[in-house]
């Protein structure tokens, strides 16, 4: 990509941003007028159970979009190609399912007792305290842990969308020296200036404007993100020569292959004093011109001729090759450093996790740098060749450092570490487990996986993926609080059939963008989440328009602030409602009420923030143990109280506790049998959430049946009516 | 509990509304497994482990030939289910009133609108 069109397009993001900010701001002032004309608590948590159509789907497509859809979710297709559409496939039904299932059903029952919140309608449905305050545990601690993971998305989004606005680098830089010597804010100063601008951001307005004005930003988002996606799908159609032109294309492409080489400094004066992640690199062979893209940043010393263990993907479809050398593919090779050698080490490469040696003269392991782990993760003692320089203080508990498992003497080395306990180990092949030089396998099952030796999405994992985005959505309680805000009926069927056709715009046109994506920007396997950023510059400035770039690449910004904001309200209204109000002090006063609940929300964001400056690892495996745990929790009982009179408090609550440690018990054992807590363990090959929505639906179902009924005034309240 | 329990002289029948969402939900349910049940075993039948020459798959619209059976065709059929689902099968009941909300002349509004 050219640095002019890279210069436009981030200016432009820079103005997006600033607008989109600006607007933001405004529909909170506006939210803030009418918490002054309504019920406080009411307005503020649940927009006074007064959503019209577009405002109630809008809301409800924008929450559950989080910024996945627009990062993770096209970094997948890009890196594993047309199985994606399979994957998402589900989300065919996924309105008519989250919001048809138990949506008129559950509005009328938080109407009926009165409810604001979803611990409130399973506190009243059983008149139980207990019931209420174990929703309240479990949706604070499921959604903190989704707080802090948003807040490192959107910090993460907003550093790729201004990495080449020059004011924003430059603030970074001034940030990065107050900083230097204040450990707890990390080395990263651009991950923290976007941090907090995001925070400050997204904490200002829900704070101010509570539900209306996260529902107003979701309607704006939400509108952001399908103009993006319906703008970006013609002119990424065009750009490939048509969608035929792209499907063939991929057919012919094959895996790219990650090694480690030795580059040669051919011309000092004009090497760059640091090659970064993607740069593009040749080797000249006999055989012919080989391309690579840097995967890991390494700095070039002025003296240096020869630089070893550089880390870097090879692109191995010929004709990608072809194109990429006859300059129709954006790649700009490194002046004066070339490849020199480039080898797959036979052994693994990947991360590892180690307590920094006690006392130690530097503070940083350089490249080329031996690590001999002797305990700790390591089943017996291992060497580990450092892959790329990596910063840590003497008193942290643990540092990562990039890796690779090399076989002794193949690299020069630097200085050798012994005893070192390892507390984790995250290695991977260095080819494709499965897909590895086959043509074809991005456009067909299961997909290539640089992981899995069954492929990227194997029948059953499609089965359970068919299950989770349909049947375990309908649990979430972001999406129940929506459920329970739409004014009426009629509202509820329009906003089903509006967000079925808005599904229908996104999902599926994201899959034929970014599999044109993988033909038109190729290489880009090291870093996939910029895929979404990178292909809107392009495709704008291809058709000269770079200021809609800026635009387009809002949306994924859209998407994680909708999701971010609706988390916090949900737990300061758990907070404020819930503990406080139902079971500390039910007569506090309005004004109380008020300022508790600004507090509250000011208080919680601005926690998730800071723990985020420090944010743990594995994001999207966050998102993922949280959006199934919560289902596997609430889903079950949430059905039994709405649609069957027998249910009781008991069947519940053992319900809700059996689906939470069924869930639970899979992550665990994950960590026996596969080394992580992220990686679960696969019961049949399922997905953790089946497991736990069965043991869930069954043990309430028999608990309850084991257990006294419930009252006949509360069967009455919410099953009967009176004869006219 | 009986289908009409009595209380003092009061009578009582099943919610309406509970009713209609219960009936509703099965259909709904019985949607989500006709689309599972079409996507996955046609994806997986077109397009799972197979053979593919390089250059000249076969393609629906440019669109690869499991992908557009299994799942783009079943997706259309799914919005039109759903279109007919909301606007001939939903049924529009009144969900009643809670004290928090806008005062009932508001709400009698509303629910007018919705009998029209």
């Amino acid at each position: 990509m050219t640095p002019l069109l890279l210069a436009e397009g981030s200016n432009a993001a820079l103005v997006t941003f600033a607008i989109y900010t600006l607007a933001v701001f405004g529909i909170a002032a506006l939210s803030n007028q009418l918490l002054k004309s309504k019920s406080f608590m009411s307005e503020y948590f649940l927009g006074s159970r007064s959503l019209g159509v577009w405002a109630f789907a809008l809301t409800f497509a924008a929450t559950s979009s989080s910024g996945g859809s627009f990062t993770g979710f096209p970094a997948k297709i890009y890196t594993h190609g047309w199985i994606l559409a399979l994957w998402i496939g589900s989300y065919m039904v996924v309105p008519i399912c989250t919001m048809g299932l138990i949506g008129k059903r559950l509005n009328q029952v938080a109407r009926l007792s009165g409810a604001i919140t979803v611990p409130d309608v399973l506190r009243d449905r059983f008149n139980s305290q207990k019931f209420g305050l174990m929703a309240v545990v479990l949706i604070v601690f499921f959604m903190s842990f989704n707080l802090v993971a948003q807040f490192k998305a959107g910090a993460l989004i907003l550093k790729v969308l201004l990495a080449d606005v020059q004011v924003f680098n430059d603030f970074s830089v001034t940030v990065a020296g107050w900083t230097a010597d204040m450990p707890f804010f990390g080395s990263d100063a651009k991950y923290l200036v976007c941090l907090i601008f995001f925070g400050v951001a997204v904490i200002a307005y829900t704070t101010y404007g509570g539900f209306h004005a996260v529902v107003w930003t979701d309607v704006m988002q939400g509108v952001v993100m399908v103009f993006g996606v319906l703008i970006l799908l013609p002119l990424a159609i065009y750009a490939v020569g048509g969608l035929e032109s792209a499907t063939q294309e991929m057919s012919r492409m094959t895996t790219p292959r990650r090694g480690y080489a030795t580059v040669a400094v051919d011309d000092a004066s004009t090497a760059p004093p640091q090659l970064d992640k993607d740069d593009w690199l040749k080797l000249e062979a006999a055989s012919g011109t080989r391309v690579f893209r840097v995967a890991t940043p390494f700095a070039v010393p002025s003296d240096a001729t020869e630089i070893h263990a550089v880390s870097l993907l090879e692109i191995t479809t010929p004709q990608e090759v072809e194109r990429i050398l006859a300059g129709s593919v954006p790649a700009d090779f490194v002046d004066g450093i070339s490849v020199s050698e480039f080898q797959q080490p036979d052994e693994d490469f990947g991360s590892v996790t180690i307590i920094p040696p006690a006392s130690v003269e530097e503070s940083t392991f350089r490249r080329g740098d031996v690590l001999n782990v002797t305990g700790g993760a390591v089943t017996s003692p291992k060497s580990f060749v450092v892959a790329a320089d990596t910063q840590f203080a003497s008193g942290d508990a643990e540092v990562t450092v990039p890796a690779i498992v090399a076989a002794e003497g193949r690299y020069p080395t630097g200085q050798n570490y012994s005893d070192l306990q390892a507390t984790a180990v995250s290695l991977q092949s260095v080819s494709y487990v499965y897909g590895d030089g086959q043509p074809g396998v991005y456009l067909t099952g299961p997909g290539p996986s640089a992981t899995d030796s069954v492929g990227f999405l194997s029948l059953s994992v499609a089965i359970s993926f068919f299950f989770m985005w349909a049947i375990s959505g309908t649990g979430q309680p972001s999406n129940m609080v929506r459920l329970m805000a739409f004014n009426n009926s009629r509202t509820l069927k329009r906003a089903i059939f509006t967000v079925a056709i808005y599904y229908s715009l996104i999902y599926l046109p994201l899959v034929v963008i970014f599999c044109c994506a993988r033909v038109l920007v190729p290489g880009l396997e090291t870093e996939p989440d910029r895929i979404m950023p990178e292909i809107a510059v392009y495709l704008t400035g291809n058709v000269g328009a770079a200021w809609l770039g800026g635009l387009l690449i809002a949306a994924p910004f859209a998407a994680v602030m909708s999701t971010v904001d609706s988390f916090l309200l949900m737990i300061s209204s758990a907070m404020v409602r819930d503990i406080y109000q139902r079971n500390i002090n039910p007569d506090a006063k309005e004004q109380t009420i008020k300022r508790l609940s600004y507090l509250c929300t000011l208080l919680v964001g601005s926690i998730a923030m800071i723990v985020a400056v420090n944010p743990p690892q594995f994001l999207q495996d966050i998102i993922v143990y949280v959006g199934s745990g919560l289902a596997a929790c609430f889903l079950a009982p949430t059905i039994f109280l709405l649609y069957w009179p027998r249910a009781n408090e008991q069947g519940s609550i053992i319900g809700m506790l059996s689906g939470f440690s069924a869930h639970l018990a899979m992550y665990a054992t994950g960590m026996f049998v596969n080394g992580s807590f992220f990686r679960p363990y696969r019961l049949f090959e399922f997905d953790p959430i089946i497991i736990g929505l069965t043991v869930s639906f069954a043990v309430t179902y028999f608990a309850t049946l084991a257990t006294a009924p419930p009252s006949e005034d509360l069967v009455r309240k919410y099953f009967y009516r009176k004869k006219a | 509990m009986s289908a009409s329990p009595e209380t003092g002289n009061e009578q009582y029948e099943l919610d309406p509304v509970f009713l209609n969402s219960r009936r509703e939900a099965k259909v709904i349910f019985g949607v989500w497994f006709l689309c599972a049940i079409w996507a996955v075993p046609v994806s997986y039948l077109l397009g799972y482990n197979q053979t593919v020459t390089p250059g000249s798959v076969e393609t629906v619209l440019g669109i690869p030939k499991w992908t557009f059976w299994g799942l783009f065709l079943p997706w259309l059929v799914a919005d039109v289910i759903t279109t007919a689902f909301c606007f001939k099968f939903l049924k529009e009941d009144d969900l009643g009133h809670a004290d928090d909300e806008d005062g009932p002349a508001e709400t009698a509004a509303a629910s007018q609108e919705d009998a029209q």
